[in-house]
C-alpha cells in the first residue's frame, strides 16, 4: 500500500487530481454510496420527517410544524416516565453487566481444569441473535410452561406458577435479567483482553512489596482495568437505552405501563399510531442523548486514565 | 542479614520439566552472588525461589536459621529489582516506592523520609512525581532500585536488571549497584545472563546449565581455572578456541598433539597426564593468551594461516586456520598481518586448559578425571 500512496503521479491536465487522489475515490465509492442510502439519508431524512406533521392517518396533509414535534415530546409528562423506566432499566442493566463480567472474566483468567470449555460455554449468549434471546426467555418466563417456574416450583420457593411477566413490579427487573445474559459475554471479552495485558511481573512485585489478594486486586487489576471497563460502560449503555427486541417480544411495553421505555415508545407513536413526524423527533431527542451520554462518560474517564 | 542455603533443592514444573536439579549453595550474608548462565538454565527459577514466587518441590531452603521452603514473599524480607522493571504503570514515581512500606503500615512520615532519601541518593528528586509512562528506560530503573532500597530488605534480589538498558548506561549502571551493595551492607543475589555484568559485579559467580551448578568460584577463579567447556565457554569474550587432538607421553615430557602441531604441556598438567599417552583431550586457548613475542625454539607456540584481520581499536583480533581449525586470538595493534600470511604465535603455557574430550571436565581441576 505504502507503495502506491507515497509517489503520486500528476494527472496530465494541470491542477486535476493526482492519480493517488482519482484511486482513492473510485476505491471509497462503493462503500461511501451504500453508506449513505443506509446511514445519512436515513438520518437526514428523519430530520426531516421531524419537522413535519406527517401522519399516514392523513397521508395527503403534511404540514410544516418547525420544531412543535421536539416541543409536544418534550412536554409530555408520558414521554418523562419512559426516560425515568429506560433509566431505571439502563441502570440496573449495566451495574449487573459490569458486576457479572468482572467476575467471569477474573475467574476465566486464571488457569483451571475446563476453563477452555467454560469460556467456549460463556460465548453463547453472545452468538445468539436478539430476537431468538427475546423468544427463549418469554418461554423460560412463561406462566404455564416456563423453565423458571418449574425450576422455583421443584426446588419449593414457589407454590404455584407464577406470571412472572404480568407482575409490575419486576417486569423491569425481568427484562434487565434477559438483557444481561446476552450482554456478559462480549463485556467478558472486552475485559478479559484487558486483564492478559497486565505484565506478570507487576503481580509477583506487588507479591514481595507486600500486597495480599485483595490488595494485589486492587492496586494492580483494577486500574489496568479502567479503560476496558470505559469500554464496557459505555457500550453497554448505549445498547441499553436504545434497547428494543425484548420489551417488543416479552411485554410490548405491559403491564399496563410498566415496561413502556422510550424506545417502546418511539414504535408505538411511529407504527401504531403512524404518527412518523412526532416519532421521529423522539429518535432524534433519543440519539442525541445517547451521544451526549456516551461523550461525558468517555471524558470522565479519560481523564482519569 | 541474612544467609541464604539451598540444600538440595529441585524445582520440578508440571509435566515432569526439571527447572533446578539438587541444588547445593551457600550464599553468605552481606555477600554479592551472581547466578550466570544461558536463558533456561535454571538461574532465574532459583532467584524465584528465594523470593518466595516459585514454591520448592524437593529440598530445603534456608535463610540464616530458618527454613523458608513455605514462607510468602512478604514474609521473607526481601526486595526484588524486575528485567521489565514492574512499576506499576498508575502510581506516580513517589507512590511506587512507597508502595512497599504502605504495605507494611510503616508511619506515614517515615515512608516520606525514606522515599525522599532513595530518591535522593538515585538523583530521582525531581521525578516523584511522575509517572512511569513519562521516564526513560535508565529513570525506570532507577525507581525498581529505589524501590527495593527503601525496604531496606535482608535480601536484595535482581532479575536480569540492566538487560533493557542501553550499552553505555549499563556500564554506567554496573558502577552504581556496586555502589549500592557497599552501601546498604546486605546480601545481593543477581541473575543475568551476560557474563561481563558478572564478573564486574560479583564476590561470586556461580554459573548454571540445564537446571545444575557448573561452577561456584570468585570471578578471577572461574575464569582462570574453569571446571569444564562449558564454564570455559560461557565466559570470555571472543569465547575460548578448543583444538582436538591427543596426549603424547614421550621421555618424560608430556605433550598435546594435533596433526602437524606439538605443544609441550607445563609440569603441573603433565604430572597429571604421564600415564595416559594417546588420551583425546580439548586444548583450550583463550583469544588473549598468545603473543607475538617471546617465540623461542622451546616455546610453545601455534603455526597458522590468517585467515581474517578485526581491528577493533585497542585490539586486533585475528582469525586463523590452525591444523584444519578456526581459532580467533586478539593481538596488540601494532600487528600487521594480512590475509593468507602465515604466522606463528607463543602460547603461555600456564594458560593453557586442557579438557577430557568426552566428559569435557577440566584436567587441571581438582579430582579431575
Amino acid at each position: 500500500m505504502t507503495a502506491i500512496t507515497s509517489l503520486p503521479r500528476r494527472a496530465a491536465r494541470f491542477g486535476g487530481p493526482t492519480y493517488d487522489e482519482r484511486n482513492a475515490l473510485v476505491l471509497i465509492a462503493p462503500l461511501a454510496t451504500v453508506l449513505f442510502a443506509v446511514a445519512v439519508f436515513p438520518i437526514l431524512y428523519s430530520f426531516y420527517i421531524s419537522l413535519y406533521g406527517l401522519k399516514l392517518t392523513r397521508p395527503h396533509r403534511v404540514p410544516f410544524v418547525g420544531l412543535e414535534n421536539y416541543v409536544t415530546v418534550l412536554t409530555d409528562p408520558q414521554f418523562w416516565e419512559a426516560v425515568g423506566r429506560t433509566a431505571a432499566f439502563s441502570v440496573m442493566s449495566v451495574a449487573a453487566v459490569a458486576v457479572i463480567a468482572l467476575l467471569a472474566a477474573l475467574l476465566l483468567n486464571e488457569e483451571f481444569p475446563g476453563r477452555r470449555v467454560l469460556s467456549a460455554v460463556l460465548l453463547v449468549p453472545w452468538a445468539i441473535p436478539y430476537v431468538a434471546n427475546a423468544l427463549m426467555w418469554k418461554w423460560i418466563y412463561d406462566s404455564n410452561y416456563g423453565a423458571l417456574n418449574g425450576l422455583l416450583y421443584q426446588l419449593d420457593f414457589i407454590n404455584s406458577y407464577m406470571v412472572w411477566l404480568g407482575d409490575a413490579d419486576k417486569t423491569l427487573a425481568l427484562i434487565a435479567n434477559a438483557f444481561v445474559w446476552k450482554e456478559v459475554p462480549l463485556a467478558v471479552i472486552l475485559l478479559l483482553v484487558g486483564l492478559k495485558t497486565i505484565p506478570a511481573d507487576l503481580y509477583a512485585a506487588a507479591k514481595v512489596d507486600g500486597a495480599n489478594a485483595l490488595q494485589r486486586f486492587l492496586h494492580v487489576t483494577l486500574p489496568a482495568l479502567k479503560s476496558s471497563f470505559a469500554l464496557v460502560i459505555v457500550y453497554e449503555t448505549m445498547m441499553a437505552i436504545r434497547h428494543f427486541d425484548l420489551f417488543f417480544i416479552l411485554t410490548e411495553g405491559g403491564p399496563g405501563d410498566a415496561s413502556h421505555v422510550v424506545a417502546w415508545r418511539i414504535y408505538v407513536e411511529t407504527f401504531r399510531n403512524l404518527n412518523f413526524g412526532l416519532g421521529a423527533a423522539m429518535s432524534y431527542i433519543l440519539a442525541l442523548a445517547t451521544l451526549a451520554l456516551a461523550y461525558a462518560v468517555i471524558r470522565a474517564l479519560a481523564q482519569r486514565i | 542479614m541474612a544467609r541464604i542455603t539451598f540444600k538440595a533443592v529441585t524445582k520440578r514444573y508440571a509435566g515432569d520439566v526439571v527447572a533446578v536439579r539438587d541444588l547445593d549453595l551457600e550464599i553468605f550474608d552481606k555477600e554479592f552472588v551472581v547466578l550466570l548462565g544461558p536463558s533456561g538454565c535454571g538461574k532465574s527459577t532459583t532467584l524465584n525461589m528465594i523470593a518466595g514466587l516459585e514454591e520448592v518441590t524437593e529440598g530445603e531452603l534456608w535463610f540464616d536459621d530458618e527454613i523458608v521452603n513455605t514462607l510468602p514473599p512478604h514474609r521473607r524480607d526481601v526486595a526484588m529489582v524486575f528485567q521489565s522493571y514492574a512499576l506499576y504503570p498508575h502510581k506516580s514515581v513517589y507512590e511506587n516506592i512507597a508502595f512497599g512500606l504502605r504495605m507494611r503500615r510503616v508511619a506515614a512520615e517515615e515512608i516520606d523520609r525514606r522515599v525522599r532519601d532513595a530518591a535522593a541518593k538515585l538523583e530521582i528528586s525531581h521525578l516523584l512525581q511522575r509517572r512511569p509512562s513519562q521516564l526513560s528506560g535508565g529513570q525506570r530503573q532507577r525507581v525498581a532500585l529505589g524501590r527495593a532500597m527503601v525496604r531496606q530488605p535482608a535480601v536484595f534480589l535482581m532479575d536480569e536488571p540492566l538487560s533493557n538498558l542501553d550499552a553505555a548506561l549499563r556500564i554506567s549502571m554496573r558502577a552504581e549497584i556496586k555502589h549500592l551493595h557497599t552501601a546498604m551492607q546486605t546480601t545481593f543475589v543477581y541473575v543475568t545472563h551476560d557474563q561481563a555484568e558478572a564478573l564486574t559485579l560479583a564476590d561470586r559467580i556461580v554459573v548454571m546449565n540445564d537446571g545444575v551448578i557448573q561452577q561456584i568460584g570468585a570471578p578471577d577463579d572461574i575464569y582462570e581455572r574453569p571446571r569444564n567447556t562449558f564454564v570455559a565457554s560461557f565466559l570470555g569474550n571472543p569465547p575460548i578456541n578448543y583444538l582436538d587432538g591427543t596426549i603424547e607421553g614421550a621421555d618424560g615430557a608430556v605433550s598435546f598433539r594435533r596433526g602437524g602441531m606439538r605443544v609441550a604441556l607445563p609440569p603441573a598438567l603433565a604430572a597429571r597426564l604421564r600415564g595416559s599417552p594417546g588420551r583425546e583431550v580439548k586444548l583450550g586457548i583463550r583469544p588473549e593468551d598468545v603473543s607475538r613475542h617471546g617465540l623461542g625454539a622451546e616455546t610453545p607456540a601455534m603455526e597458522g594461516i590468517v585467515d581474517t584481520v578485526l581491528p577493533v581499536g585497542s585490539d586486533r583480533f585475528l582469525g586463523l586456520k590452525v591444523e584444519g581449525c578456526d581459532v580467533f586470538v586478539r593481538v596488540d595493534k601494532q600487528a600487521h598481518h594480512r590475509e593468507g600470511e602465515p604466522v606463528r604465535l607463543a602460547l603461555v603455557p600456564e594458560r593453557l586448559h586442557v579438557f577430557d574430550k568426552a566428559s569435557g571436565l577440566s584436567l587441571l581441576a581438582d579430582g579431575a578425571p
